[in-house]
């Protein structure tokens, strides 16, 4: 599959006006803003796109319901949040390629008539920082940014907003509190932010690969990006592989990919040629998976159907020698420290939950831990305020399922069986 | 319409509620924790999950809105298990200390608990310690036992406007704090003790000594520190208060008190309390009888009108005692004495103040409802800062922003500062300049609709100040923006405090708030001090008013009192209290009967004053203290205070409420029972065994409150005008001083001391409240950080503050809620206050007071 | 440019300059070393925002810094995938070589450690942020080669 996401990066000076535009850069633009913008939705909702956020959601349809509501200004927010463990798949766009996720963002911009961008950018990307902040103000030379962007009639004003540390400003009302200057904690939804958003106005949030993807869609149109990859969610993926793989790295593959093909065949296969124990597919929110599951195709549709579930497309791989006891509490002691402490399950469970795996894990755990761990999990799932609780419990709970002798070993034997020969 | 069912219930909805309203609606009650009706929803406790038919998810019923037959069940097994875990989750990190809780009996944890369980904890490890925080004198914070519901946080952002406290830090850290993580540094209206579901903020006065079950009687009563009259339920054990609190949905405060009338109840607890008649023998006062004084009173009564003349007597009503009490006062110098000498110090602002807005727009022009500013889009503010005078309706104002309305302050914002769009922040004196500016810019884009031709005519006639005369005072873009911001109003409110009245040409700049009002269409709001100025006014207690609202110089009114109550009026109009002091002075006034004012501390110059009084050859005080103005007395008479007695209160947008004894003994005897006694020594006919009796005499002669009973005005519903239509029409006669002139230009190098009104404080009374003391525990001369500057002054540096009449040191504190060139001192406390330094004359066309020699030096002290 | 009108003009990209309030804390940050309580009171000025509620702000996110550090602050991640690929090691040697643990600075006022989240660098595991200078691939020794270019 030629490149689409990640043209060029190979390029020094990719980051640069010159290379983007040398390589066919903001073509697309201007061809997007000599067409109705609401034709620009239509090519958007032809082309199948799903937010690259996590969630999967029609990204023609948000634009959809936010440019329908009649209030203005409205305003379009790039989540470069990239928070959940595991996932580094934006990072190549935003330091190596960063024109593009701008062109998609004064496209996406102009189609939904918003007048006003900023990318909430992660505070743990300095680096990033600077490459936007400097090719902003490129675009800005160029006329691309701005009033009358290239003679035609339209202005967007665009900056980088940088977060500070909290994984929750990722969701996107955390997110927009985040911008307004607030604690970031999420709203109450309904209403949703594509009626009641930033400073109560329409407001889209969409993840940099979302945005990424919007000149290639205008460039060969909605229909032949939906030939792409999955039939149900279709276009180019970035997948960001880690840990125990040889070559670990973000890799643009057609949508649907298998686990095993990411797995052995981009990413060199397993470390040292060691056994594949566990894989997670997603995102350390994301439940677990054994090995006899890595022929499933990596998209919104099929994991699902095994009791996991795509995220962000991060995955981690994790061989016969790692410790899934300790993994599972080291993702707990990230969930208690991220929650935002809104409501009562997330705040006290993550923390309840991390204590049960830290005894179990050093040899302390008590007969009835795996049974107590499961029921506060729970207790958690599916009635906290957002989705950040449930991917705590969906830790606990995939891991449990799938390697209850791991567990039931340390609770026994005070040891790991892990990497034991 | 729409139609839900709620555990088979069906339920017809006008339109669409959060299930948990409508649950409410059906009778069906859903535990809650962080939900707080009148804060905005928050759906962190997870304690209202219910089932939604069609959801997969169990829902948040303070979140989720009703839908068109939507089936929603609130108890099953599910559900029950559901709450039991987010209890157990609850109590992970909660101590359960609760046998020395103070808020145990009364914690919605614990009932929760007691309902859904747990039995018993399955945690393991240790709790999240945090040391209770007994960094301040009232609040106690221990966040252990905090359940981040947030209610308190809402509280005081959303309701209070203070934005004093936040939640710092994140998840299972996270913890309600004031800035400083200490000490607040807040308005202690103590609202959130009211929220706080657990025992995570509790109040330091009742600590350990309080247990929901040792409340004998709760006592409804109203306020007695301010106008607006807030309704307070007093908790009581014996003869104790244990606390005053509000209740939701009581009053017009909804579950709102200020820090005064939630803290500063307990003055009346003070050992200070006068609790036997005393009177003056060989220079000093000492304890008699009640028959020994009432006796004693009434010979030497007899005896001066005999030698004098009744109009040598006079007598000082009390905007803090009821209507009854004043009534009383009224009745006994009218119809036993036979004199109109009686006056109070509603004299000073709010009396004229009033007086002189019904002479343009006719009576009750200020009978507006306190709840309906924060509907109004708009608010003009001016004279003072109404969340420290009356801080409730202050609240009404913040919420006009909070609703997008627009505000625009005249003066230092002071309170309202986060809440105003425009803020007219001028030099001491300017005021009238910038009245007059806005309104020559107001009158080029509002038209004079004709309704008021006499206001209309001296509209036309005011001199507008141009540019350049401006320029001194203000810029005109100011000005010019805050026109805009008047003019897009569309049903806006003016607040007019007690500060308009005090200098010179003060008709001119009532005149011109008036005129503004007029040309915006407003509603207009008189702050008051005290709980019953307009009461006192209405009970009669003004030289040329009877009760009622009837002025004494229509024969014809004086003839409807003689046939109503078969006693003559005194035809000549009395003297007003400036007049009464002047003819102590002379001579001409031989006695002066005080009820509940502490005239030394409350007026300008001190020595004037207090000669006056000692040229009196009897000097009667009524009070529950002995003041700087009971000392001089001849006789004191100890009287019940507010907590004590029954009666009612008419507050500024004259409502009348009821006030009750929650203590049933008192040191004291009720004003209005004291004063019965001595006109019956007197040999007045009247029979009065009750308060309620000196009630029927009043709506028998007041055609104000004809027929009004007290339970009508104990079902809140006496509202102003009480029975039927206004008793009088539109437009008097008014005068207007200086209409075709500027203000004379005021020495901009000059500092000029100025009243300070502070929230934590009410004139002299709350002196004697300990909790209020332990916020403000002593007086401070407040200064403009640029005027320290100008000075080379610190925050706490050791000052002299010397005027034409006082010398005394003091300590400064910066505060930008003072202006450049002002000094502001209150008058609470005893050995410097702000009367001290000044002087008065008596404004030629209002009538109240005009304060001279403010003009200030302010020297270090090495 | 003062920090205060540095802050206001901030403050001009967004609707409501409220929404200046994180790269405020930012700016204040850099002034002051660290977020105290005179930090908030020139931010809360700045903005016209009460004190308590930057403060709230403030203490939500993890990279303000709620104390004093040392001259340099080592943000070192130990989540999953830096974990799998030895960050803990390093965490136990950076206590064992410069007596710093987790949170706290050494004796010298030279380096911070602050233990982080997922700093998306899973793929060149285990990473670090020292200051705003992004370090991966770090093994036993080459950190040190690193931290000791920093005085
Ligand atoms: C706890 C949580 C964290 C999230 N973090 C991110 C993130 O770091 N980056 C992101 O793009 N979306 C994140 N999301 C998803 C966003 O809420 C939102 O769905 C996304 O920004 C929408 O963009 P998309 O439609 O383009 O995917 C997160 C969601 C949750 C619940
Ligand atoms: S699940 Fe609750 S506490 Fe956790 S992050 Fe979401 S809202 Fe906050
Ligand atoms: S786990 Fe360390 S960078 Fe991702």
């Amino acid at each position: 599959m030629e490149k689409v996401l990640l043209k060029n990066i190979d390029n020094p000076d990719s980051a640069t006006i010159k290379a983007y535009e040398a390589a066919g850069g903001y073509q697309s633009l201007k061809k997007a803003l000599d067409l109705e913008p609401k034709k620009i939705i239509e090519e958007v909702k032809s082309s199948g796109l799903r937010g690259r956020g996590g969630a999967g959601f029609p990204t023609g349809m948000k634009w959809d319901f936010a440019s329908r509501d009649p209030k203005f200004p409205k305003y379009l927010l790039c989540n470069a949040d990239e928070g959940e463990p595991g996932t580094f798949k934006d990072r190549p766009i935003l330091e190596k390629n960063p024109h593009l996720l701008i062109e998609g963002m004064i496209i996406s911009a102009y189609a939904l008539q918003a007048e006003r961008g900023y990318i909430y950018l992660r505070g743990e990307y300095p680096h990033a920082r600077d490459v936007l902040e400097k090719a902003i103000a490129e675009a800005y030379e160029r006329g691309y940014l701005g009033e009358n962007i290239l003679g035609k009639g339209f202005r967007f004003d665009l900056s980088v907003h940088q977060g500070a540390g909290a994984y929750i400003c990722g969701e996107e009302t955390a997110l927009i509190e985040s911008i307004e200057g607030r604690r970031g904690q999420p709203r109450i939804k309904p209403p949703f932010p594509v009626n009641v958003g930033a400073w109560g106005m329409p407001t889209v949030v969409n993840n940099v690969e979302t945005l990424a993807n919007i000149p290639y869609i205008v460039e060969i149109g909605g229909e032949a990006y939906a030939k792409i990859g999955s039939s149900d969610c279709p276009g180019p993926k970035l997948y960001s592989i880690s840990c125990c793989v040889e070559k670990p790295g973000v890799y643009e593959l057609p949508m649907g990919t298998s686990l095993r093909e990411i797995i052995y065949e981009h990413a060199g296969g397993i470390k040292g040629g060691r056994e594949l124990k566990a894989v997670i597919p997603g995102g350390i929110s994301t439940p677990v998976l054994t090995p006899d599951k890595i022929d499933t195709p990596m998209d919104f549709v099929s994991l699902p159907k095994i009791g996991s579930m795509l995220g962000s497309g991060a995955i981690m791989v994790f061989d016969d020698t790692v410790c899934l006891v300790r993994v599972c509490w080291r993702a707990m002691r990230f969930f208690e420290h991220e929650s935002c402490g809104k409501c009562t399950p997330c705040r006290e469970g993550t923390g309840w939950m991390r204590n049960i795996l830290e005894r179990i894990e050093n040899g302390f755990g008590r007969e009835g831990d795996i049974e107590l761990l499961q029921d506060v999990a729970l207790s958690i799932s599916g009635k906290t305020f957002c989705p950040l609780g449930d991917g705590a419990a969906n830790v606990v709970l995939s891991f449990i399922r799938n390697f209850p002798d791991e567990f039931e070993y340390h609770i026994k034997n005070k040891k790991c069986s892990a990497g034991e020969e | 319409m729409l139609k839900v069912t709620i555990n088979g219930i069906e339920i017809e909805l006008e339109k669409p509620v959060t299930v948990l309203e409508a649950a409410k609606q059906a009778g069906i009650k859903i535990p809650t924790l962080c939900h707080f009706d009148g804060l905005p929803p928050f759906g962190g406790c997870r304690l209202c999950l219910v089932e939604v038919e069609k959801l997969p998810k169990l829902q948040t019923a303070c979140t989720l809105m009703t839908t068109d037959g939507m089936v929603v069940r609130t108890e099953t097994a599910q559900i029950k298990a559901a709450r039991r875990a987010m209890l157990e989750f609850l109590l992970i990190n909660h101590p359960l200390d609760c046998p020395y809780c103070d808020k145990a009996g009364e914690c919605e944890l614990q009932d929760l608990v007691a309902i859904y369980g747990p039995e018993a904890g399955r945690f393991a490890e240790g709790k999240r310690t945090h040391p209770e925080s007994f960094d301040d004198p009232i609040i106690v914070r221990n966040m252990e036992r905090c359940v981040l519901c947030t209610r308190c946080v809402r509280m005081c952002d959303e309701l209070q406007g203070a934005f004093a406290i936040t939640v710092t830090g994140r998840g299972s850290h996270s913890f309600v704090e004031p800035f400083t993580g200490g000490k607040y540094n807040c308005e202690y209206c103590g609202n959130c003790l009211t929220v706080c579901p657990v025992g995570a903020i509790m109040s330091r006065l009742h600590r350990h000594s309080y247990r929901p079950w040792y409340v004998e009687r709760e006592v409804q009563t109203t306020c007695g520190f301010c106008g607006v009259g807030c309704t307070m339920i007093l908790q009581m054990r014996e003869e104790h208060i244990i606390r005053s609190i509000p209740r939701m949905g009581l009053g017009l405060n909804k579950g709102l008190l200020c820090v005064r009338g939630r803290f500063g109840y307990d003055f009346v607890e003070s050992t200070e309390r006068l609790s036997t008649p005393l009177i003056n023998k060989n220079g000093q006062l000492q304890p008699v009888s009640w028959p020994e004084a009432y006796e004693y009173i009434a010979n030497r009564l007899k005896e001066i009108k005999e030698k004098h003349g009744a109009d040598a007597i006079g007598a000082i009503a009390s905007g803090r005692c009821t209507n009854e009490d004043n009534y009383m006062l009224q009745r006994f110098m009218r119809f036993v004495i036979g004199t109109n000498n009686i006056d109070s110090l509603a004299r000073l602002s709010y009396a004229p103040t009033v007086s002189y807005l019904e002479s343009i727009f006719g009576q009750g022009i200020t009978a507006n409802l306190i709840p309906g500013i924060a509907n109004s889009d708009g608010a003009l503010v001016v004279g003072g800062d109404p969340t420290t005078i009356n801080p409730i309706l202050g609240l009404q104002i913040r919420a006009i922003r909070k609703n997008a309305g627009k505000v625009v302050v005249i003066g230092p914002p002071g309170g309202l500062k986060r809440f105003v769009t425009n803020a007219l922040i001028t030099d001491p004196y300017s005021e009238e300049m910038v009245l007059a500016a806005v309104l020559g810019r107001l009158s080029e884009e509002k038209e004079l609709r004709g309704e008021l031709p006499r206001l209309e005519e001296k509209i036309r006639a005011v001199k507008i100040p141009s540019q350049d005369e401006l320029s001194d005072a203000i810029e005109v873009d100011e000005i010019n923006a805050a026109v805009d911001t008047l003019k897009g109003m569309e049903n806006p409110v003016v607040i007019i405090g007690p500060e308009i009245a005090m200098q010179k040409r003060s008709s001119k700049r009532l005149f011109l708030i008036a005129a503004i009002a007029y040309l915006i269409n407003a509603r207009l709001f008189v702050l008051s001090e005290r709980p019953n100025l307009q009461g006192l006014m209405d009970m009669g207690c003004e030289p040329h008013m009877l009760p009622g609202g009837r002025p004494l110089e229509f024969e014809m009114f004086r003839h409807k009192m003689e046939e109503s109550l078969g006693k003559k009026v005194p035809e000549s109009k009395g003297m007003n209290l400036f007049e009464m002091l002047d003819a102590a002075q002379d001579g001409q006034l031989k006695a002066l009967y005080v009820m509940g004012e502490n005239l030394i501390q409350s007026l300008p110059n001190r020595e004037k004053v207090e000669s006056a009084l000692k040229s009196l050859e009897l000097l009667i005080v009524q009070d529950i203290y002995l003041t700087e103005t009971s000392r001089l007395a001849d006789v004191v008479l100890p009287a019940s205070s507010w907590s004590e007695k029954d009666g009612t209160f008419t507050n500024l947008e004259r409502r009348l409420q009821s006030v009750r004894a929650a203590r049933t003994v008192s040191p004291g005897r009720a004003d209005w029972q004291i004063i019965a006694d001595i006109s019956s020594q007197m040999g007045d006919s009247g029979k009065f065994s009750s308060v309620e009796s000196v009630w029927e005499e009043i709506i028998h002669i007041s055609p104000l409150h004809a027929g009004l009973s007290y339970e009508d005005i104990a079902k809140g519903n006496a509202l102003w005008p009480y029975h039927g239509e206004p008793l009088r029409g539109v437009e008097g006669e008014f005068d207007v001083e200086g209409i075709d002139s500027l203000p004379e230009k005021r020495d901009k190098e000059a500092f000029y001391i100025q009243l300070q009104r502070p929230l934590y404080h009410s004139g002299s009374t709350s002196r004697h409240s300990r909790a209020l003391l332990s916020i403000m525990g002593e007086p401070l001369v407040m200064i403009n950080p640029s005027s320290a500057e100008r000075l080379s002054l610190k925050d706490g540096d050791k000052v002299v503050v010397s005027s034409d009449i006082h010398r005394a040191e003091a300590k400064i504190k910066l505060s930008e809620d003072v202006r450049a060139g002002e000094v502001a001192l209150c008058n609470t406390f005893s050995g410097l206050n702000f009367m001290q330094f000044v002087d008065y004359e008596v404004s030629p066309v209002l009538g109240c007071i005009v304060i001279t020699k403010n003009n200030v030096n302010i020297e270090k002290v090495t | 440019m003062a920090l205060v009108d540095e802050i206001r003009e901030i403050g001009r990209k967004y609707p409501d300059r409220r929404g200046a309030l994180l790269p405020s804390l930012y700016l204040a940050q850099k002034e002051y070393g660290w977020l105290s309580q005179e930090a908030y009171e020139t931010v809360s000025e700045a903005l016209n925002l009460p004190p308590a509620t930057v403060k709230g702000v403030a203490t939500f996110y993890a990279m303000y810094r709620k104390k004093p550090m040392g001259r340099h602050l080592i943000q070192l991640c130990t989540n999953v995938a830096c974990m799998v690929m030895g960050a803990e090691r390093l965490v136990d040697l950076l206590k064992e070589r410069y007596g710093l643990e987790p949170g706290g600075t050494t004796e010298d006022g030279r380096f911070s450690l602050v233990i982080m989240e997922c700093i998306g660098a899973c793929d060149r595991a285990p990473a670090m942020l020292v200051d705003t200078d992004f370090h991966s691939d770090l093994n036993e020794t080459n950190i040190f080669e690193i931290l000791e270019k920093y005085k």
